[in-house]
């Protein structure tokens, strides 16, 4: 049996198509990176610089509330602690006029000591009681940043879109990347519940306080 | 100890560092300087007479830990107690800042009796020497 001789037409067919499959997917992936990068510009050059400057205002708005809840929390020590100290220099004479065993000059003493505690006692209750109603007002920061944050939270989840669809565009398999060893130099940052778990991270000061233990300190 | 004592607490957070001083303060130590960084807290270590210093470790400019290093190897500083108080919670982490020779370690977030607790703990072992 001889081969048949092969037509030059039929070879070229599967050629021709085969180059014609190759440039609709280049055309494809030319489209898609086109799509990607329209967008990737846009968040790029408009909403990412937008989401740092709406995660500074809430740096600002957490950093005020702070503060202002410090000043409002040292500001109301001191007529806690008067309160407290006249209360306690008053039991003493007190507890001797009940028994009946007061002096008269320790009455007398008594007496104007009582009148000046209702009066501070009063005032001083006042400052705290609205300083603390002040202490309630500072939290309002949290609906304000909680509504920035989930605006970023958004953005955040879009770029991932993006970026893992450019990554695949370019071959690219997602992976693990460890942490490097000037990140954990420099810190990492805290626990985030649902991001790092497991036997590399610590359960509470309980569980730091046996390691140390452990290493002999 | 004495109540005296000059503590420096470095963190690079203003409300942290008021935290701190606040609870300090509770304890009854009054004397108490504040420094954002590793960076700014070195001079003032070397310059004053700290007795104690607490420091974060995520910090801007020089870390903690790298403070912690500093301090260590540094001849007039090496014996001073260092508490590390961070949000830093990773296992290597903590054996690093041991191995650096950090004195205690509380986590961010923390209440005042484990900070009493832990700053009691290495003044005793001062006061005792081994």
């Amino acid at each position: 049996m001889t081969e048949p001789a092969r037509s030059v037409t039929p070879q070229r067919e599967p050629d021709l198509l085969a180059q014609l499959q190759d440039l609709t997917s280049n055309l494809r992936n030319a489209l898609d990176r086109f799509r990607l990068d329209a967008r990737l510009t846009a968040l790029a050059e408009k909403e990412i610089p937008d989401a740092r400057q709406r995660l500074s205002h809430v740096l600002n708005l957490t950093d005020k509330a702070a503060h202002r809840t410090l000043d409002l929390v040292e500001k109301s020590g001191p007529p806690a602690e008067r309160t407290a100290r006249q209360a306690q220099a008053i039991a003493a004479p007190w507890a001797r006029f009940r028994a009946g065993t007061i002096s008269v000059a320790d009455y007398c003493d008594l007496i104007a000591r009582l009148d000046q505690f209702l009066t501070t006692a009063r005032t001083d209750s006042d400052t705290v009681r609205a300083n603390l109603a002040e202490v309630l007002l500072a939290q309002d920061y949290q609906d304000l940043t909680g509504q920035i944050i989930r605006g970023v939270m958004n953005l955040v989840s879009e770029v991932e879109v993006v970026l893992v669809d450019l990554s695949r565009l370019a071959g690219h398999e997602p992976g693990a990347v460890a942490d490097t060893r000037d990140e954990m130099n420099r810190g990492t940052g805290p626990v985030i519940p649902g991001v790092d778990h497991g036997a590399s991270v610590v359960n509470g000061q309980a569980d730091i306080d046996a390691m140390l233990s452990d290493l002999g300190m | 100890m004495s109540k005296d004592m000059k503590f420096l607490v470095v963190d690079d957070y203003s409300t942290m560092r008021r935290i701190v001083k606040n609870l300090l303060h509770d304890l009854g130590y009054a004397n108490v300087t504040e420094a954002d960084d590793g960076n700014t807290a070195l001079p003032l270590l070397q310059n004053g007479s700290f007795d104690f210093l607490i420091t974060d470790w995520n910090m801007p400019g020089m870390a903690g830990l790298d403070l912690l290093k500093a301090v260590r190897a540094n001849d007039k500083l090496k014996k001073m107690p260092v508490l590390m108080l961070t949000a830093e919670a990773k296992r290597e982490q903590i054996v690093e800042a041991a191995q650096a020779g950090v004195n205690g370690y509380v986590i961010k977030p923390f209440t005042a009796a484990t900070l009493k607790e832990k700053i009691d703990k290495i003044l005793e072992s001062r006061a005792v020497p081994a």
